[in-house]
């Protein structure tokens, strides 16, 4: 019997386990609440009103997007480093990449809202929007440069370097509110002086915020990793069968 | 709520653009899955 | 056995296939050229967004008679809306700078926050076209007994260098 004739007794086709299920299920219980905290039961703001609900969604959007690309580095150095050059570490880099973003796009597009009811405008050119908007292109591009072709290892040694070097872009977008002037505000959690600068429930929703995120985000890499996997069994599929069809026409 | 439609746009756009990319995982991986054979499972 | 590649059957297929080989390409070409744009507006725009009030006329990039953008706090008392014209001024570290602007800045704009004005000096008085409100990370809920305090934080209305 031939690989290729297996796969259609596949007996699992999903990319699902037990524990990933119950991580699902735990991760959309954690977001249900972070929406009845963020829009029902936290206060509003004194200055801002009810604009400082966008927050609960906004930050932690960019600290997965962080998260992501920080990891995607990680991945990426560990396949580098390894002997083995597992492709699974590349799979976990590309994945996380993706899925960085996603939540970059969405921060962008909640930034842009809040922006405007504050500020009084969607987009500024300062040091932290534009920095963003950058990271955001380069990791479009990395997406891309994993698509341009060659074998899996190529894909993986190529992306790589790209992904140890597009990383170092994060500290710059994170410490851009101190280093260059912006209108964009300092960060009150994530402070370098660790001044924390918010009320008991708007702190308590932010970091619920965070938690969901980065449930949602682990959910996400798990399964699109899997994905992954099973988009290069694919491809490799139909190498193996275009060799099985020659076999069979040279008789061998 | 001040700004309702702001603020509930920004949590549906990030909520609905989530899901649907969990979606988009999902469909698909049980569409490749049918394709491929356990042995291209290695977490069952 | 013959291992030569395969000539494509339908020519569609083949075209389908080129277009589908471009797309990366071409994603990474967009993606250089808008990183080209966006670093062009990083070092025309986004370093160092404003000037500080105190620095008018005085701070490179911030003198004459050309279009810059000022930040500083709303100062108290000083906001009146006369003729559909907002008049107010602006402070910052001790100097002060007064602002005319046509119609109503929007966003959470009032007394004792800082906003960036964008615009000119026209005879001593700072003509503005455009106003961005540039909350603190100051985060204080509403009706609670913090909100005296905090208050009396804000209105204390007075921004020195950081």
């Amino acid at each position: 019997m031939t690989t290729f004739q297996t796969a259609f007794e596949a007996k699992s086709k999903t990319t699902g386990t037990a524990a990933s299920k119950k991580l699902g299920a735990a991760t959309i219980v954690a977001v249900i609440f972070l929406v009845l905290s963020g829009l029902i039961f936290s206060a509003e703001d004194v200055v801002q009103g009810s604009t400082v609900r966008i927050m609960y969604v906004h930050v932690p959007s960019i600290w997965v997007a962080y998260l992501a690309f920080a990891l995607t580095a990680i991945f990426s150095g560990v396949y580098l480093s390894n002997r083995s050059r597992s492709l699974i570490w590349d799979r976990l880099a590309g994945a996380s990449a993706e899925i960085g973003v996603l939540f970059v796009a969405v921060s962008l597009v909640t930034g842009s809202l809040w922006g405007r009811l504050t500020w009084g405008t969607f987009w500024v050119w300062d040091a932290r929007l534009t920095s963003t908007a950058f990271l955001f292109i380069t990791y479009i591009g990395y997406l891309a440069v994993r698509r341009l072709g060659g074998t899996f290892r190529q894909r993986a040694r190529r992306s790589s370097v790209m992904a140890l070097l597009s990383v170092l872009e994060i500290p710059l977008v994170h410490f851009s509110v101190n280093l260059w002037r912006t209108l964009h505000q300092k960060a009150s959690v994530a402070d370098p002086n660790a001044k924390v600068s918010l009320d008991g429930l708007m702190l308590f929703t932010l970091f619920w915020g965070l938690i969901s995120f980065t449930m949602l985000f682990a959910w996400l890499l798990v399964h699109r990793q899997r994905l992954m996997a099973l988009e290069d069994a694919v491809q490799d599929r139909g190498l193996d069968r275009a060799i099985q069809q020659r076999r069979t026409e040279a008789g061998l | 709520m001040d700004h309702a439609s702001f603020i509930i746009a920004s949590y549906a756009l990030t909520f609905v653009s989530i899901a649907g990319y969990a979606l988009y995982i999902v469909r698909r991986a049980r569409r490749l899955g049918a394709l491929t054979s356990d042995d291209d499972k290695p977490w069952i | 056995m013959d291992l030569t590649p395969r000539p494509i059957a339908a020519p569609e297929s083949r075209a389908q296939r080129q277009r589908r080989r471009w797309i990366p390409v071409a994603i990474v070409a967009l993606a250089l050229a808008a990183g080209g744009i966006v670093v062009t507006q990083f070092l025309t725009s986004a370093i160092d967004y404003y000037c500080n009030v105190d620095e008018v006329g005085l701070r490179e990039g911030c003198v004459g008679q050309r279009r810059i953008r000022v930040q500083g706090n709303v100062l108290e008392n000083s906001l009146q809306q006369v003729d559909g014209v907002t008049l107010f001024a602006l402070s910052f570290n001790d100097k002060t700078l007064q602002v005319r602007y046509q119609g109503d800045p929007g966003g959470v704009f009032q007394e004792c926050i800082p906003v960036v004005a964008h615009g000119r000096i026209i005879n001593g008085i700072f003509d503005s076209d455009r106003i961005e409100v540039k909350h603190t990370n100051q985060y204080v809920e509403k009706n609670k007994s913090r909100f005296d305090e905090a208050t009396n934080e804000t209105a204390a209305c007075s921004q020195s260098p950081e």
